[in-house]
């Protein structure tokens, strides 16, 4: 075992020798360090305006851990989608199965250079987020399971694109790929869930009760009702609703809703969540609830019983969350599952003696 | 010879689809010698090299190398058998050093061992100079030096080498020459493509010819160098050799700036031409043959390829002569 760990480190160190004295590299550690610095500071002087200490801090952090997200998984497939197939196209992949070298640990190792420089991006944002933690404000179990989650998605990332190099043959197009599966977890969720909710509708019936404001003498200046309260015939429409609560799943293979829901919410006083990460999250939890097909509002009822107000249920995003259940672990699993695969495809690809040749490539 | 055969090759072929790389190639390397193999561009010898290097699986056929299996056990193999590819691959920002200690580590060799052999295999290769450069600032030359170094790191002995001399100058072909035959002569079984075919004479004990990814026989190969060919003669007055040529009955002979070539069919009846030439009081500077053994047989070969367009084999060989 500890010569498998071995000939693994010393690949690691190999690919990352390779990768992280390269200019280009530390060019674009500094872009993210300078971009998040950036985005911190104007977050921070414009937040202060609104003068709720708490809120500016959550709201910071988990706006920067977006941020690298985003910056994360735009990176990462340039530097893990060509790490098999470029080392193939240069010449020095085959030396390197020629050695006792298995192709596992050729792979493994791969990844976990990839997962590393995608970590170093991470790492320059650093700086920032100290920042936002030493302001306070920030819980112990939110920043865990963020940073958690966040480490875990680049992981992600770096594994599919390992994965799809093994398995394509041109660099060019693997690394398309890695981005197309990137898109396609990050936006095409999206749009999979706006067109699925629109596609499934249905029609809801809504009774609408109200007072007839015409009669019954002077209104009361508190509650704005007249003295005596007459209804009105009830009023009925029929309307289409989307049914987001058929595809609310869709939702949660998206990591920045793996990433939002996974990470603790706080609240304010008035049950609204305090940082980006709920209000990410309350999309995906009230996606869950389906809509009520036959509501009924009776104003009328209402103002007879003293408050017109209490005619329209009201939830807040807290009562939301703690009725729906969360959905970020599918998620997870789901983008792990696409990880693992990727990279046991590539493994089974790299093994040598090759049976077969991926078309028109050249095993040397 | 008696040696032992370090690599057998028995009835292997290959194909990639439609395309049939290698057909049906059998021949053995012993150790302590070198083999050249030879044979036209697009003839197989990469993908048979990388057979027996255990990157690609045979379709059909038995492969051995140091008595192990590539299909089977890939691993013993590789810690016996060390490969020179024909594409020069190399880490572009690691040093030459680097290069060959993580090349050593990689063969599971220790830290220390790496570094020590590292050191070996610079000063062997004639890479001293470059020791501490990226390998991207290297020539082509020396990138060959550096893949010949890392072929031989874990001290094989089995050694595949692929168009080892292309892009080597002539004083490093001679070192090359010098190392590769040292190797043998400390028992390592070498294996050699090249298209520079005067440059395996020098170095090769025996040939494998392949040509459209079948080895030729044994005895097609015995045939062919037992053929008439052109032996090149140069003397001082050309008109008193082609004067003395006409007299023993040699017409046909053709006189270019090298010297006259006539056709003789064998060495003891050039060695007759010679003291027969001299007898007759012509001043020879030069007598030998036109063209190398291996490249004479390979000619051969290829032109009895043509006349038989049958492929069989066995019918090409019976509508030889």
């Amino acid at each position: 075992m500890s010569r498998y760990l071995d000939t693994l480190g010393t690949i690691v160190l190999l690919e990352l020798r390779q990768r992280i004295r390269s200019v280009a590299w530390v060019v674009l550690v500094s872009v993210v360090f300078v971009l998040v610095g950036i985005v911190t500071l104007l977050l921070w002087a414009s937040l202060a305006a609104f003068g709720n200490d708490i809120s500016q801090s959550a709201g910071i952090y988990s706006t920067v851990i977006f941020f690298v997200l985003l910056v994360g998984t735009l990176v990462t497939p340039a530097i893990s989608g060509a790490a098999i197939n470029g080392d193939r196209e240069a010449g020095t992949l085959a030396t390197t199965q020629v050695t006792l070298a298995s192709a596992s640990q050729i792979v493994l190792a791969k990844f976990l250079a990839a997962w590393t420089v995608a970590l170093t991006f991470l790492a320059a944002s650093l700086p920032a987020l100290l920042f936002t933690l030493i302001a306070g404000g920030v819980r112990g179990d939110t920043l865990a399971a963020s940073l958690g989650v966040l480490v875990l998605e680049l992981g992600v990332v770096a594994a599919i694109g390992v994965g799809l190099s093994g398995l394509i043959s041109r660099p060019l197009f693997s690394v398309v790929t890695t981005y197309l599966v990137v898109a396609a977890l990050s936006i095409g969720t999206l749009i999979a869930f706006t067109l699925g909710g629109l596609a499934f509708q249905s029609q809801q019936t809504q009774t609408y009760i109200g007072v007839d404001y015409s009669v019954g003498g002077e209104f009361d200046p508190v509650t704005g009702l007249p003295e005596e309260i007459v209804c009105l015939e009830p009023d009925t429409y029929t309307y289409p609703v989307p049914r987001f609560d058929y595809v609310w799943g869709i939702l949660a293979a998206n990591p920045y809703i793996v990433l939002a829901d996974a990470a603790p919410t706080t609240f304010d006083r008035d049950g609204y969540p305090q940082d980006l990460f709920g209000q990410f999250a309350i999309g995906v939890r009230s996606a869950q609830l389906a809509p009520d097909l036959d509501s009924v509002v009776d104003e009328c009822a209402a103002a007879l019983a003293g408050d017109i107000n209490t005619a329209y249920e009201f939830e807040t995003p807290q009562q939301v969350f703690e009725r729906t259940v969360p959905s970020w672990f599918v998620g997870l699993m789901i983008h792990l599952a696409l990880a693992i695969a990727a990279m046991g495809g590539a493994i089974a690809r790299t093994r040598t003696p090759a049976g077969s040749l991926p078309t028109g490539s050249r095993i040397a | 010879m008696n040696a032992t055969a370090v690599i057998a090759v028995e009835g292997v072929s290959r194909s990639f689809g439609e395309v049939h790389a290698v057909r049906d190639a059998s021949f053995e390397v012993h150790a302590g010698s070198v083999t050249a193999l030879i044979g036209p561009n697009g003839s197989g010898k990469t993908t048979l090299l990388l057979m027996l290097a255990t990157l690609l699986r045979p379709d059909a056929g038995s492969i051995r190398i140091a008595g192990h299996d590539p299909v089977a056990d890939p691993r013993a193999v590789r810690s016996a058998m060390g490969w020179m590819p024909d594409v020069l691959g190399s880490w572009g920002s690691i040093s030459v050093r680097r290069t060959l200690e993580i090349t050593g580590r990689l063969y599971e060799r220790g830290a220390a061992a790496s570094r020590e052999r590292a050191q070996q295999l610079i000063e062997l290769v004639g890479l001293e100079p470059q020791a501490e450069q990226p390998t991207r600032v290297l020539s082509r030359g020396q990138k060959q030096r550096l893949s010949l170094a890392r072929a031989l790191v874990h001290e094989p002995s089995v050694l595949l080498l692929d168009e080892p001399a292309s892009g080597l100058d002539p004083a490093a072909r001679v070192e090359l020459r010098t190392l590769v035959r040292r190797l043998a002569g400390e028992g390592v079984a070498v294996l050699v493509s090249s298209h520079v075919l005067a440059e395996l004479d020098e170095m090769a004990d025996a040939a494998v010819y392949l040509d459209h990814g079948v080895t030729a026989s044994a005895e097609r190969v015995e045939r062919s160098r037992a053929q008439a060919r052109d032996w090149r003669i140069r003397a001082i007055d050309g008109s008193q050799l082609e004067a003395a040529l006409v007299r023993l009955g040699l017409a046909g002979a053709s006189t270019d700036h090298l010297g006259t070539s006539v056709s003789v069919a064998g060495e003891r009846e050039a060695a007759e031409l010679l003291a027969r030439l001299v007898s007759e009081g012509v001043a020879i500077l030069a007598f030998g043959p036109a063209v190398g053994d291996l490249e004479h047989t390979f000619l051969d070969l290829a032109r009895g390829d043509v006349a038989g367009a049958d492929p069989a084999p066995a019918s090409t060989e019976g509508s030889e002569r």
